[in-house]
């Protein structure tokens, strides 16, 4: 569970805001994918929700716990990967996710078999002792998630998660995520793709210029919006300038 | 052309981040303050260059009277183009095959040595604010001491500006050449490594030779003919002799041959780098980000084993750092190499004459007066292990990547107690390799080494909390050539000048001890005592900060 309360989060002394009383919950077994033109606020509202930025005011409570108050309790059960996978180029594939198992505590048997079983799906398994530095982009984006994976987190964040991942990658991974929701899980994640929100979201919220313009399921969307008709022409709607 | 200066336009924009400083400063309103540590920094270098102007004055008054106040000159030029050389290696090599922005660079519409020559230029106003503090205040002192014509005046600003270029792009056309032979490899980064190395050695092998020694009476000659002892300086590098005589002589036709000389050959040697960019450059860097990757299927044994080994997040820490630190060549080289390097090169400079009289100062201070000596070796081990920057870019070498150290569940105090393990331990290498060096080079007894590694290992603790400090007050994070984390970083040189102001107050509180009527025994003790009070209260409050500042770093 995710709930944001009246997050801000401004630059430039408040001339630009990022993020404007941003309000709302993500319940668990929840999949919500989050909609916005480019510099909407999206990016900004995720790394706030996993701590990279500190919101100037607002709470943000993952899992019943305050992100500002119990960091460590939060960061534990979440797992995030960014939109562009930067990462620590100079470690093979399997020491990323050795360090990223010894940082969450991942034991050895449970390590080895998640880490196996990513490796393999996301067709790593040649690689995984190789450098980073020799992936390519899409490669580099199946190490990061496979390391969020192998955490197996109450709570997963994930900005793009399918951009420039192939389409059997990005199949398992919906697989994945839908499994995780399942099972009780939270899934917060971004996307361009409508089609992809569309099809894959159990709810959608759509952020404009910072400020939350629309929250829900497909359906209550189209209620707000009254249109009978796809994603792609609410979105634009909503999102007009 | 007008790429090229396009390209030198922007070049020189990102290197000191001017949109960046120009955003935060005026727009966000942050960073005032280091516009004000800046202004600090630079005041506080004016009594260091009141002495320095001092000793010019002093040393020009003592050559003057032997009609050779010209070699002041040749020296200066000669000093200031050797460390171009040696430090402009690695700038080269970082600038011309590392910079995140050569992919993009490539894809332009421009030349190779439209992209050289943007490069070049850059690092080229880098090397202008190395040489400004070692050079011109020379040009100064002897324009007005010598009571040169106004003519003096521009010959000296063209002098300066030309400086930097032809050992600069010397370091280009040697670094293009290795790149060139080390890119058909599959082992590049060892190769690289080598091959660094090597171009450091031959470059201070060159400048040891320069200082080689000659018999009294050869010497003699040398003070006694005109212009003798700018002949002796420079002889193997004439460029000196010329750039010296283009100001000493002035419109005389001596001055104006040896200028045309120093312009033509610094002119020269520029294009015929901006040549060779042509051939080498590409074909040295197209594939050099390709790695050799073995691209085997592990097997489930194999799997098994690989992720067997379960480690401590404080452990893990420790581990990613050395891996990071010793498989990026740039750290490498700044690293652990350069605080093997320290020794090795006092080893070789000992051999030299001027080498054995430090060694008899050394043997006569550690004879003499043996607290003297165990402070004196404290300070050099202290140099040896802590002026490598790795603690105070500790921070900034993490770049981008430094977002996973934001969400990883680990507690910033630990995490970074991690970083001063790693960091502390190659402060101890550098104060064992210092250690060895005072032994088997210098010839120091263990009664004064023991001691001294003990103060300075301990002041090691102080200095990399220290610096580590610095560099988390204000981390680089958007570097896009590794160069700018280490070696071009400002937390790298206000950490320096920190750890000389402590090394300052130590001498200070070691006299005012002296003088209350301490014996040296109990002023060791004494400065062994607070060493260790001010180490633990200065790691203690490392991870408090730590606490604190993870929190408000914005990526």
């Amino acid at each position: 569970m995710i709930e944001l309360k009246n997050v801000c989060k401004s630059y430039n002394k408040g001339a630009l805001r990022a993020v404007d009383d941003l309000t709302l919950a993500v319940r668990p077994g929840e999949i919500f994918g989050f909609l916005g033109p480019n510099g909407a606020g999206k990016t900004t509202t995720i790394k706030m929700i996993v701590g990279i930025l500190a919101p100037d005011s607002g709470t943000i409570v993952i899992e019943g716990l305050d992100n500002r108050k119990e960091p460590l309790a939060c960061k534990a059960i979440t797992a995030y990967v960014p939109d562009a996978p930067e990462i620590y180029e100079r470690l093979t594939g399997m020491e990323y996710l050795n360090f990223i198992g010894d940082v969450y505590g991942v034991l050895a048997g449970v390590r080895t078999e998640r880490a196996g079983r990513w490796l393999d799906v996301f067709e790593l398994d040649a690689v995984a002792a190789d450098p980073i530095q020799t992936y390519s982009h899409g490669m580099r984006q199946k190490i990061v998630l496979a390391g969020a994976l192998i955490v197996e987190p109450r709570v997963f964040v994930l900005d793009e998660p399918l951009t420039g991942l192939d389409p059997r990658s990005a199949h398992h991974l919906k697989e994945a995520m839908r499994s995780h929701c399942d099972r009780g899980g939270t899934l917060f994640f971004s996307t361009h793709v409508m089609e992809v929100a569309e099809k894959f979201c159990d709810r959608i919220a759509i952020i404009h210029r910072g400020k939350l313009t629309a929250c829900g399921t497909l359906a209550e969307l189209r209620r707000q919006a009254g249109e009978s008709e796809s994603l792609e022409k609410i979105f634009l709607e909503l999102t007009e300038s | 052309m007008r790429r090229l200066l396009a390209l030198l336009r922007t070049g020189l924009r990102q290197n000191f981040a001017l949109a960046l400083l120009k955003h935060k400063v005026l727009k966000e309103r942050k960073d005032i303050w280091l516009v004000l540590l800046a202004a600090i920094g630079l005041l506080s270098l004016l009594p260091v260059l009141w002495g320095y102007v001092t000793l010019l004055r002093h040393i020009f008054s003592i050559l003057k009277p032997m009609n050779q106040e010209t070699a002041l000159l040749t020296l200066a030029i000669l000093a200031g183009q050797f460390l171009i050389l040696v430090f402009g290696l690695f700038y080269v090599l970082s600038a011309f095959y590392f910079a995140r922005d050569l992919e993009f660079l490539v894809s332009l519409p421009a030349r190779p040595f439209e992209v050289i020559g943007a490069k070049f230029g850059v690092i080229l106003v880098n090397e202008y604010l190395t040489v400004l503090f070692v050079v011109a205040p020379v040009f100064v002192v002897y324009g007005i001491l010598a009571g040169k014509p106004i003519g003096y005046w521009p010959l000296a600003a063209i002098v300066f500006l030309l400086l930097p270029v032809m050992p600069l792009a010397l370091a280009g056309l040697l670094v293009m050449a290795m790149m060139r032979l080390v890119n058909v490899s599959r082992k590049k980064d060892f190769l690289i490594l080598a091959g660094s190395l090597t171009l450091m050695t031959i470059t201070i092998f060159l400048q040891l030779g320069l200082a080689s020694n000659r018999n009294p009476d050869e010497l003699m000659k040398f003070f006694t003919a005109p212009d003798g002892l700018v002949r002796l300086v420079g002889e193997k590098f004439p460029p000196c002799i010329w750039a010296s005589r283009a100001l000493a002589e002035g419109s005389s036709s001596v001055g104006l041959v040896s200028l045309v000389l120093f312009v033509g050959v610094s002119i020269g040697v520029l294009l015929l780098l901006l040549l060779a960019a042509e051939k080498l450059f590409y074909r040295g860097l197209i594939g050099l980000s390709e790695m050799a990757a073995r691209r085997k299927k592990l097997s489930k044994g194999a799997m098994a084993k690989g992720f067997s080994r379960v480690r401590g997040s404080g452990q893990a820490i420790v581990l990613r750092e050395w891996r990071l630190m010793n498989r990026t060549p740039i750290f490498l080289l700044n690293g652990i190499l350069s605080v093997i390097l320290v020794p090795v090169m006092i080893f070789f400079m000992v051999r030299s004459e001027s080498g054995s009289m430090t060694t008899g100062i050394l043997k006569i201070l550690g004879s003499g007066n043996r607290t003297a000596g165990i402070l004196f070796a404290a300070v050099f081990f202290i140099a040896c292990g802590c002026l490598n920057g790795t603690a105070s870019s500790t921070f900034s070498r993490e770049g981008k990547n430094f977002w996973i150290s934001k969400v990883i569940p680990v507690a910033p105090a630990r995490q970074v107690m991690g970083k001063f393990l790693h960091s502390y331990l190659v402060a101890v290498l550098g104060t064992l390799g210092g250690s060895l060096a005072a032994r088997f080079a210098l010839g120091l007894g263990w009664q004064i080494i023991l001691p001294a590694a003990l103060l300075a290992l301990t002041a090691g603790v102080l200095f990399t909390a220290v610096n580590m400090a610095i560099d988390l007050a204000r981390p680089l994070l958007t570097w896009t050539n590794p160069q700018r984390a280490i070696k071009q970083n400002l937390n790298v040189v206000l950490a320096m000048a920190l750890d000389a102001g402590i090394v300052f107050a130590f001498y200070y509180l070691a006299q005012f001890l002296r003088q209350a009527g301490l014996d040296g025994s109990m002023l060791i003790t004494a400065l062994f005592v607070a060493l260790i009070v001010l180490a633990a209260t200065a790691v203690f409050l490392l991870a408090r900060f730590a606490d604190r500042r993870y929190a408000t770093i914005e990526i």
